[in-house]
C-alpha cells in the first residue's frame, strides 16, 4: 500500500493532534456561526419542526460519514457505500414486497448482504493489496447492479402496510421528540466510538493509518484489522439503505447514489485525514451537520440552487485547508503570497 | 501566525454562507409578512420545462400578491424530493405546487404535510396520496397523438412498415410510461413493430447512444421516439450524426429541440404547457387558501405539436 511512504514524524506528533481534535473545534464554531447566519436570515429555521426535521436530514450522511472515516483513518478509502446504501434499499424493499417477507427478516438479510460487500471489499485490499479506490470502484459497480438486479431492473412496489413499523423505526416515527432514526445514529454513533477509541480494533485502525509498516512489524494483523473496518463501513451503508427504503416506502435503484462521497466531504469537514492515522468521529458528526445545516439553510435563505453547491464546495476545500494550516507549525505566510 | 491563518480560514468558511444567502431570490422579499407562502416543488431545475413551470407561477403569485419559493433536488431522487417537501414544511409553507418525482415514493411526505395544514396541489405528475387538485398533461393521449402524428409523417416518406424504437426515462415515472404506453398502442395497431424500449433517465448522451444503437443495429428502422426532453434531444441527435432519413418524434419544447426541429433531424415535438401548469398552478392555489372552489379535481393542460418546416 502507498501507506508505507508515510513519514515518520507523524507517528511522534502529540495525541491531542493525531486526533485531530483542534479541527473539530474549529468547525463547531464555524458550525454554531454558520447557524446563528440562517437563524437571523429566515426565523422559521430556528422552529421546533425544522429543528427536527434538521437533526433527521443529517442522520444519513453521519452514519455513512462514520463508516467512511472508518476506511479513511486507515489510509484507504470506501468508494462502494453510496452502492451498497442502494443495494440494502432495494434487497430490503424486494424481500418485504416481492417475497411478502417479515421486515425484521428481511433487515437482517439485507444487512448481512451489505457486510458481504465489506468482507470482500477488505479481502481485496489487505490480501490482494489492490488499491482501495480501485478495490471499491470495482465494488461499488457490482452493488449498484445488485440493486438494478433484485427486483429484475424495476423499482419495487410500495412496501406493504405489515411494514409500517419498519417505516417508523427506520424513518418516520417518533420517540421522545425526535425522529428514530435520529435515535438509531446516536447508538451507532455511541458504539462505533467506543470500538474506536476504547477497543483494540480501534487502536489498530489508527496504527495502520499512521505507518503500515510499523504496525505490521509491530505485530498487529493488518489483515484483520484492514477487513474490519471495510466491514464496519458496508453495516453502516447497509443501516443508511434501510433508512432509504423506510423514506421513501419502497425500493429505488438509483437510491444513495454519490453518498460515498459526501460521506468523504463529511469526514474530511470534520478533520479526519485522508492520509489516514487522523480523526476523530465527532469531527465527521459536525462535518455531516455542517454539510446538512449548509443543504437546509441555503433552501431556507432562499439561496439559489447552484450557489448551494458552490458554498458547499468551498467548505470542503476551506476545511482541509484549516486542517493543513494547524497541523503544520511552519506555515510560512511569505511564502504563499510569493506564489 | 499559525493560529491567525486558522482564524482567517474560519471567517472565509463563513463568510462563503453570506455569499450563498446574497443571492436570494427576490421575488420573496417585497410583499407583507401576512400573505401566504406557496412553495413550487419540481423534480430538479434542469430541464427548461420546470423553469417555464416556474415562470408561470411566479408571474402568478407576484400578480397575486401571494410569497413564492421553488425548490427541487439538483438531480431526480426520491429521497431528495422528500427533503425539500419535508423543509418546505418546516418553513412553514401554506401550500405546496409539487410535480411528484415518483408516486409512491413522495406520498408519505405529503400526507405528513397534509397533517400539519399544509394544502397540496399536483402539477405535471401526481402522487398516490389525493390532494386538491391536480394540472397536468393526459400523457396517455398526448403519447397518441405523438403516435398518429408519427404516422402522418411515415405515410409522407411513403413507408407502411417497419420497425420503431423508443427511448424511455425510467419505468417508474407515470407521465412517460403513459406517453410510452399512448404510442405504443396506436403504433403497434398501425402494422408497425416497436423494438425493446431503452430507459435512459433523461439524460441526453446516453440518450443518444441508444438511440444511434437503434440505428446501427435495424437495417429496417423507420422512427425513433423520445418520451422527454432530454431522450428527445438524445434521438434528434443520434439522427443527425446517422445522416439517414428516420422520422424522429419526441416530447417537450426546449432550445435544442427547437435547433433539431429546425434542421430536420427531428420532425414533430409533443410541447407541454409547463408556463400554464404553474400559472394556472397559483391561481388554484390562491382560490384553495382563500376557501374558494378550485373547480374540477383534473386540468389537462394540453400539447401543441411542434412541427419540422423541413
Amino acid at each position: 500500500m502507498e501507506n508505507t511512504q508515510v513519514p515518520v514524524r507523524q507517528k511522534q506528533l502529540r495525541v491531542t493532534s493525531i486526533r485531530g481534535m483542534g479541527q473539530v473545534i474549529s468547525v463547531t464554531a464555524a458550525l454554531l456561526v454558520m447557524t446563528v447566519i440562517f437563524g437571523i436570515i429566515n426565523p422559521s429555521f430556528f422552529s421546533s419542526d425544522n429543528m427536527t426535521n434538521l437533526l433527521r436530514q443529517v442522520v444519513p450522511i453521519m452514519i455513512i460519514g462514520m463508516g467512511q472515516s472508518f476506511v479513511l483513518i486507515t489510509g484507504g478509502i470506501d468508494l462502494s457505500i453510496g452502492s451498497v446504501a442502494g443495494m440494502s434499499c432495494m434487497i430490503s424493499a424486494t424481500l418485504m414486497t416481492a417475497a411478502h417477507m417479515n421486515p425484521i427478516l428481511a433487515c437482517i438479510i439485507t444487512l448481512i448482504a451489505a457486510c458481504m460487500v465489506g468482507l470482500v471489499n477488505g479481502l481485496l485490499v489487505s490480501k490482494t493489496k489492490l488499491p482501495a479506490f480501485i478495490a471499491t470502484l470495482g465494488t461499488m459497480i457490482i452493488a449498484r447492479g445488485i440493486a438494478q438486479l433484485a427486483n429484475g431492473n424495476l423499482n419495487t412496489d410500495g412496501i406493504p402496510e405489515a411494514a409500517d413499523g419498519f417505516k417508523n423505526l427506520f424513518y418516520y416515527g417518533k420517540t421522545f421528540g425526535l425522529y428514530n432514526p435520529v435515535w438509531i445514529g446516536i447508538i451507532l454513533f455511541a458504539i462505533f466510538t467506543i470500538i474506536l477509541s476504547k477497543t483494540t480494533t480501534g487502536r489498530h485502525t489508527y496504527a495502520i493509518g499512521s505507518n503500515y509498516e510499523a504496525a505490521k512489524l509491530s505485530g498487529v494483523n493488518v489483515v484483520k484489522a484492514e477487513t474490519k473496518v471495510y466491514i464496519f463501513s458496508a453495516f453502516l451503508a447497509g443501516v443508511v439503505g434501510l433508512m432509504l427504503t423506510a423514506q421513501s416506502g419502497m425500493g429505488t435503484m438509483n437510491a444513495g447514489t454519490s453518498y460515498e462521497l459526501n460521506a468523504v466531504a463529511a469526514s474530511v469537514i470534520g478533520g479526519v485525514s485522508t492520509m489516514g492515522g487522523q480523526g476523530l468521529l465527532i469531527g465527521t458528526v459536525i462535518g455531516s451537520f455542517i454539510w446538512g445545516v449548509l443543504n437546509n439553510g441555503l433552501q431556507f435563505a432562499g439561496a439559489p440552487l447552484a450557489l448551494r453547491n458552490l458554498v458547499i464546495g468551498v467548505v470542503v476545500i476551506v476545511s482541509v485547508l484549516i486542517d493543513r494550516v494547524a497541523r503544520s507549525g511552519n506555515v510560512d505566510l511569505k511564502k504563499w503570497l510569493k506564489f | 501566525m499559525k493560529k491567525l491563518l486558522s482564524l482567517l480560514l474560519v471567517v472565509m468558511l463563513v463568510m462563503s454562507v453570506f455569499a450563498g444567502c446574497a443571492e436570494s431570490d427576490a421575488t420573496a422579499s417585497d410583499v407583507t409578512k401576512e400573505a401566504k407562502l406557496v412553495y413550487l416543488i419540481t423534480m430538479d431545475k434542469m430541464d427548461q420545462h420546470w423553469v417555464n413551470v416556474d415562470k408561470g407561477a411566479s408571474v402568478m403569485a407576484a400578480g397575486l400578491g401571494l410569497k413564492y419559493k421553488w425548490d427541487a433536488p439538483d438531480v431526480k431522487d426520491n429521497a431528495k424530493q422528500i427533503e425539500a417537501v419535508n423543509n418546505a414544511v418546516a418553513d412553514n409553507a401554506d401550500l405546496i405546487l409539487l410535480a411528484a418525482n415518483d408516486p409512491q415514493a413522495i406520498s408519505e411526505a405529503v400526507k405528513n404535510a397534509k397533517a400539519k395544514g399544509v394544502k397540496i396541489i399536483y402539477v405535471d405528475s401526481a402522487a398516490n396520496e389525493p390532494a386538491i387538485a391536480t394540472l397536468s398533461t393526459n400523457n396517455y393521449q398526448a403519447g397518441a397523438l405523438a403516435a398518429t402524428t408519427m404516422l402522418d409523417e411515415l405515410a409522407g416518406a411513403g413507408m407502411t412498415s417497419g420497425k420503431i424504437g423508443i427511448i424511455g426515462v425510467n419505468t417508474a415515472t407515470n407521465s412517460t410510461m403513459d406517453r410510452e404506453n399512448g404510442f405504443r398502442a396506436v403504433v403497434e395497431a398501425a402494422g408497425y413493430d416497436i423494438l425493446t424500449t431503452e430507459y435512459k433517465d433523461g439524460d441526453a448522451a446516453a440518450s443518444q447512444e441508444s438511440a444511434y444503437g437503434f440505428i446501427v443495429g435495424n437495417e429496417d428502422l423507420v422512427g425513433l421516439y423520445g418520451t422527454n426532453e432530454g431522450s428527445t434531444v438524445g434521438v434528434g441527435n443520434a439522427i443527425k450524426a446517422s445522416g439517414k432519413s428516420i422520422i424522429g418524434i419526441g416530447f417537450d419544447k426546449s432550445d435544442a429541440i427547437q435547433g433539431l426541429l429546425n434542421d430536420g433531424s427531428l420532425k414533430a415535438a409533443m410541447a407541454q404547457n409547463p408556463f400554464t401548469m404553474g400559472y394556472l398552478g397559483v391561481a388554484q392555489a390562491y382560490a384553495a387558501l382563500n376557501d374558494e372552489s378550485t373547480g374540477p379535481a383534473v386540468i389537462d393542460t394540453g400539447v401543441a405539436v411542434l412541427r419540422s418546416n423541413k
